[in-house]
């Protein structure tokens, strides 16, 4: 309950849930709340790169459509991936980390190798290698920031748990006869379960960033998807003449990932008060 | 003692991190349907030099004697040729590496320039509105999307003030290269021209990675200077009458940097080796703009250099910065 | 021949007027493709061309629109009777770049370097030419023995850049033909001499003056092309004058921003680029002719030409070029026109599934012509999947049965200006894949094809089969045929003499000077 009250203190990461629910608003109310839903596919090339307007209020794109129609059915897409993405790496992350950090020795060792191996390359680097090489799609995209991204929770809960595994609470358990499996599910995973919820705020933010760069560089969806990434690179032959074309999907990502990465601070300071605030974040 | 040891483990398990990034990065190139013989073959081939191509370049032989192949290359440090410029791949990286290089440091030392003293500020000033506003900033700089930021950029001092140019590295051919880096050689052999086209190239592409990057310095700063602030000693030299400026500037900053040179570290690295999407938006011809001309060419052989590359020194700079916070803070050494 | 008393008396006007050429000035290029080779045998794409036909020459050369062929580095040619045996008289006052002279030596071991290394022209001229079958008669005369009686050849001829065989056999190594070495250096004819390469840049060239064909009153003493990947870049730096020229296929709203500028001129003219979509004609359910019909009526050609291009393109109701001979100028095209449609879908009998359609990653004319198909398909309700990838992947797609896409989309550029160039390698089941990649098949077309290919066929023959093949091939719709381009060439107000031909794309700077 305090801690409730805490978040709602913390104006910062009131906003960023605020920012977070009207992204999810956005979502789910897309085919009411755009204007033309049907230009996710239709073109009206006489009307194209027209600026905003009462017709069109974030105007249109090359081929004539609503921009912002666009851009709300663009949000269904970032969620996807984000949710599916960061929710594949912590369903690949979080067992591994489990395993290697409960048993220790060299399967531990082996395992924390292999993400090793994952991490010794930047996100993006890795991200792009594997997209391109799959192809252009969403589902590609997803797979390769899933693949991407596992070992940072597969890191941080193998450091969790080999600090666990000497309280005293799992030594007892694990005295009392609790099978391995029943060790980490009950007594482990509970313990790490807010360092994980802090970490999956912060990733989302960097997934979003991330999505929208292998969009940017034609990895992602092909047309006439409206995702955001890809909508600011059809974007960029129109730029100094439609300036508009590039700025509604740009604030689009900033103020979604500006959500998450505030959201993740303020659950950071309630339920993870090791770190301090400031202390983490990525460049 | 202790540390030597570790900088060797960690030299170490260099090896198999690399073997390890080869495997997976081969896997990946595999798995596609492309054929890149046909891609070298050129799109006016026929069937039979295809094949007879396929022999000559050993794209025939099964995956696991290409993989050792590859690995019998590496160890003399080829890395394949280019499916395009018919070039070793390896000689397109070193040769790009100055230009990455070279906005690397312009980058890291416009993030420093803002980041330091803005963070002391900001810790000095705690919760009055120029902290809240630094924060509302930080946070904003880390949620912009650079390639976006990129464009904002170009948009509004190329395009509508014309006071920068759009991209690339310099008008025309730089310099005589003596280092690689145009603003050092302009320096070196008094060309102030190019050294005037060079910088006002430098700028943008400078700017958009210095911003997340002085946002992340601005938080560890901050967070670094409050932490020492509170720590008794300075309580104690406060009290033995030492000027605030002096106390900040000499005692605080010295170990509140501790943290941030490490974090500074680690943007070197990324940025080193992964600023690929912001390179290929100014059109910088340097490690990144190749990576992304390698995937809109397909060119597996150099998307893998490139990527076993910047592997092998994102993980040098790591244990670089590591080595780093042994020597400045011996407590690190566990 | 006109065109020999032409070069004649260009020669005599040179040789008379007083040498007061001065220091002409740098023309600086803005090009939208990498330099990253400068092997003349290597490439063969147009976005590329400035390297090959400014530092080398070929046997003959393409100029003007429409294209046609002046004696270059041989003189004249004869064929033999039944079309297989080609004898070239060459120049015997061409200099190589290091003073060399040029003879048939060198003109063997070039033919003989593009059949081995297998890029390039070489994928053209492979079946035509075996190795070993060129020969020098002696310094002044080369003979191809062909393996086909193709007329193809001499368009191709053009193509056939002479290498220094001196040069670059001493540059060889571990018998690459001197690849790697080519790639970076330049061993040529031509009326530039590379002066500096860089691959991440482009490159330098200087005027060759001892080049055999004499230069004008005017001229660039040095032509930089640059490799600059981004439109606006490019079109910002002709606006400011940091450039002169740039390539000549930009998009409508680029030409408007030109157009408007001071300080640029911008040349009109009609070229020979077919945007063309294919089907798979032999994958269920495409190879059903009603249902490919129907995507022809479904097809918003308006929407394209006169919204998306603005008017800057023509249409192409065929697969010939309307301005190419053999293209049928009776034939109207096919409309927008969704009851037809509707109509001809109707009599497809089998079930209809998702067609997958692959564009090209970064061009967005591909993207936007697909974007206008899937939308037109959609209103008759047939759903078009598009995959977009880079041209790589596209290309070696295309040419695997399993993988190749329902419907394919692209430009298709001259390479050589002879209705086969369109017409045969897109419907020709000789050309199944590799160029065909729609998959055609019709012995009434191929048998037409076939013979206008010969070289013992009269000209005027050669038209009317080509037409025939034409109206053929129009009535199977085995693909789509949207527009012809025109070229846009981009050019500061200073540069006069810009000499355009839509083999290179007026890229050949020798004809050209600053006012």
């Amino acid at each position: 309950m305090r801690s409730l009250r805490r978040f709602l203190a913390d104006r910062a990461a009131l906003l960023g849930t605020v920012l977070i629910l009207l992204l999810v608003l956005a979502a789910v109310l897309a085919p009411v709340l755009a204007p033309y839903p049907s230009d996710v596919f239709d073109f009206h090339t006489a009307n194209r790169l027209r600026p905003p307007s009462d017709a069109h209020w974030l105007g249109t794109d090359r081929m004539g459509s609503d921009i912002l129609s666009r851009l709300l059915f663009g949000a269904r897409i970032t969620i996807a991936i984000a949710v599916i993405a960061v929710g594949t790496a912590v369903v690949i992350g979080v067992p591994i980390g489990l395993v290697a950090g409960f048993y220790g020795g060299w399967p531990g060792d082996i395992l924390m190798r292999v993400s090793d191996v994952f991490l010794a390359v930047p996100q993006i680097v890795l991200a792009i290698a594997i997209a391109q090489t799959l192809g252009p799609s969403i589902e590609n995209v997803i797979l390769a920031l899933s693949l991407t991204y596992w070992p940072f929770w597969a890191r941080l809960v193998y450091a969790e748990t080999r600090s666990l595994k000497n309280e005293v609470f799992v030594e007892s358990a694990i005295a009392l006869g609790a099978s391995p499996l029943r060790v980490m599910v009950m007594h482990v995973l509970p313990n790490i379960a807010s360092a994980i919820i802090v970490r999956t705020s912060i990733g989302m933010g960097a997934t979003i960033l991330t999505a929208a760069a292998l969009g940017f560089l034609g990895l992602g969806a092909p047309s006439p998807t409206p995702e955001w990434g890809r909508m600011i690179a059809e974007s960029r032959e129109f730029l100094p003449d439609a300036w508009w074309y590039a700025t509604a999907p740009g604030i689009a990502i900033f103020l979604v990932v500006m959500g998450f990465n505030l959201l993740g601070d303020g659950l950071r300071d309630i339920l993870d008060p090791r770190i301090r605030r400031g202390a983490a974040g990525k460049a | 003692m202790r540390r030597f040891e570790i900088i060797l483990t960690r030299l170490l398990w260099l090896v198999p991190t690399v073997v390890g990034l080869v495997v997976i990065v081969f896997a990946i190139a595999n798995v596609v349907p492309t054929d890149p013989v046909r891609i070298i073959a050129g799109e006016n081939a026929n069937p039979e030099q295809i094949e007879a191509l396929r022999v000559k370049l050993g794209y025939d032989k099964p995956l696991y004697v290409q993989l050792l192949r590859y690995f019998a290359d590496l160890l003399h440090g080829e890395m394949g040729t280019s499916l395009y410029s018919q070039r070793p791949i390896i000689d397109d990286l070193t040769s790009r590496l100055p230009a990455t290089l070279e906005l690397t440091l312009a980058a890291i030392l416009l993030a420093v320039a803002l980041g330091i003293p803005l963070g002391v500020v900001s810790a000095l000033r705690r919760n009055s509105l120029l902290d809240h506003g630094l924060r509302v900033v930080t946070v904003s700089g880390l949620a912009i999307a650079s390639f976006w930021l990129a464009m904002e950029l170009q948009f509004l001092f190329a395009m509508k003030l014309a006071i920068a140019p759009l991209n690339g590295r310099i008008a025309g051919f730089g310099p005589d290269t003596v280092t690689g880096l145009f603003i050092v050689d302009c320096l070196l052999s008094w060309d102030i021209e190019s050294l005037g086209s060079a910088m006002r190239h430098l700028a943008l592409p400078a700017l958009t990675l210095a911003l997340p990057a002085a946002a992340t310095i601005v938080r560890f700063t901050r967070a670094g200077v409050l932490e020492v602030i509170n720590s008794s000693s300075v309580l104690y030299q406060s009290a033995m009458g030492l000027p605030r400026p002096i106390i900040v500037w000499k005692y605080v900053l010295r170990s509140a940097l501790i943290s941030t040179v490490t974090q500074i570290g680690l943007i070197f690295g990324v940025l080193l080796s992964g600023a690929v999407v912001v390179e290929a938006v100014f059109d910088w011809p340097g490690l990144g703009t190749f990576a992304v001309q390698s995937i809109l060419q397909s060119d597996h052989k150099a998307i893998m250099g490139f990527t076993i590359w910047a592997g092998c020194m994102f993980v040098l700079i790591n244990l670089a910065v590591d080595v780093l916070q042994t020597v400045i803070d011996p407590r690190s050494t566990r | 021949m006109s065109t020999k008393a032409l070069v004649l008396a260009a020669a005599l006007a040179a040789a008379l007027l007083p040498a007061t050429a001065s220091a002409q000035g740098k023309y600086v290029h803005a090009n939208n493709s990498n330099y990253d080779t400068l092997d003349p045998h290597a490439v063969f794409d147009v976005g590329r061309a400035a390297t090959r036909i400014n530092m080398y020459d070929g046997l003959y050369r393409w100029v003007d629109n429409p294209p046609k062929q002046i004696p270059w580095l041989a003189e004249s040619h004869e064929i033999s009777p039944d079309g297989l045996t080609w004898t070239f008289k060459l120049r015997k006052d061409v200099k190589f770049h290091d003073g060399t002279l040029m003879t048939a030596d060198d003109v063997v071991y070039s033919m003989e370097r593009i059949l081995a290394v297998k890029r390039g022209v070489g994928g053209l001229l492979g079946p035509m030419v075996a190795p070993g079958n060129t020969k020098a008669l002696d310094a002044g005369t080369v003979q191809f023995k062909l393996s086909e009686p193709s007329a193809l050849f001499g368009a191709l001829v053009a193509d056939i850049a002479v290498v220094n065989s001196k040069l670059v056999k001493r540059n060889e190594k571990d018998g690459d033909w001197g690849q790697a070495w080519l790639a970076k250096n330049e061993a040529g004819t031509g009326s530039y001499k590379l002066k500096r390469y860089d691959p991440a840049i482009g490159f330098i060239a200087e005027r060759f003056k001892d080049h055999f064909y004499p230069w004008g009153p005017k001229y660039f003493d040095e032509i930089e092309f640059r490799t600059v990947l981004e439109t606006n870049t490019r079109i910002l730096g002709l606006i400011k004058g940091d450039y002169h020229g740039l390539d000549g296929y930009l998009t409508p709203d680029a030409i408007d921003r030109l157009r408007a500028a001071p300080g640029v001129q911008v040349i009109e003219e009609e070229s020979m680029r077919v945007f063309q979509v294919s089907f798979n004609n032999q994958r269920p359910p495409l190879d059903d002719v009603n249902l490919r019909k129907a995507l022809s009526y479904a097809f918003d050609y308006d929407a394209i030409i006169n919204d998306i291009m603005k008017g800057t393109v023509i249409r192409n109701p065929t697969i010939i070029p309307n301005n190419m001979w053999g293209a049928p100028k009776d034939v109207k095209g096919y409309t927008y026109d969704l009851e037809k449609a509707k109509e001809y879908l109707a009599k497809v009998k089998q079930p209809i599934r998702p067609l997958a359609m692959g564009t090209l990653a970064g061009f967005s004319d591909t993207e936007q012509v697909a974007a206008i198909l899937q939308n037109g398909a959609r209103k008759i309700g047939v759903e078009i999947k598009l995959e977009s990838a880079p041209w790589g992947v596209v290309s070696s797609r295309t040419q695997n049965d399993d993988q190749m896409y329902d419907i394919v989309g692209y430009p298709k550029s001259t390479f050589y200006a002879d209705p086969n160039n369109w017409l045969g390698e897109l419907f020709g089941s000789r050309y199944i894949p590799t160029r065909n990649v729609a998959r055609y098949r019709n012995p009434e077309v191929d048998k037409r094809i076939e013979k206008a290919m010969l070289a013992t066929t009269p000209q005027a023959e050669r038209q009317r089969l080509n037409e025939e093949a034409a109206r053929i091939v129009f009535d199977d719709a085995p693909g789509i045929w949207v527009y012809n381009t025109k070229w846009f060439g981009p050019y500061s107000a200073k540069v006069g003499g810009v000499r355009f031909s839509p083999i290179g794309n007026g890229q050949e700077m020798r004809w050209a000077y600053f006012k």
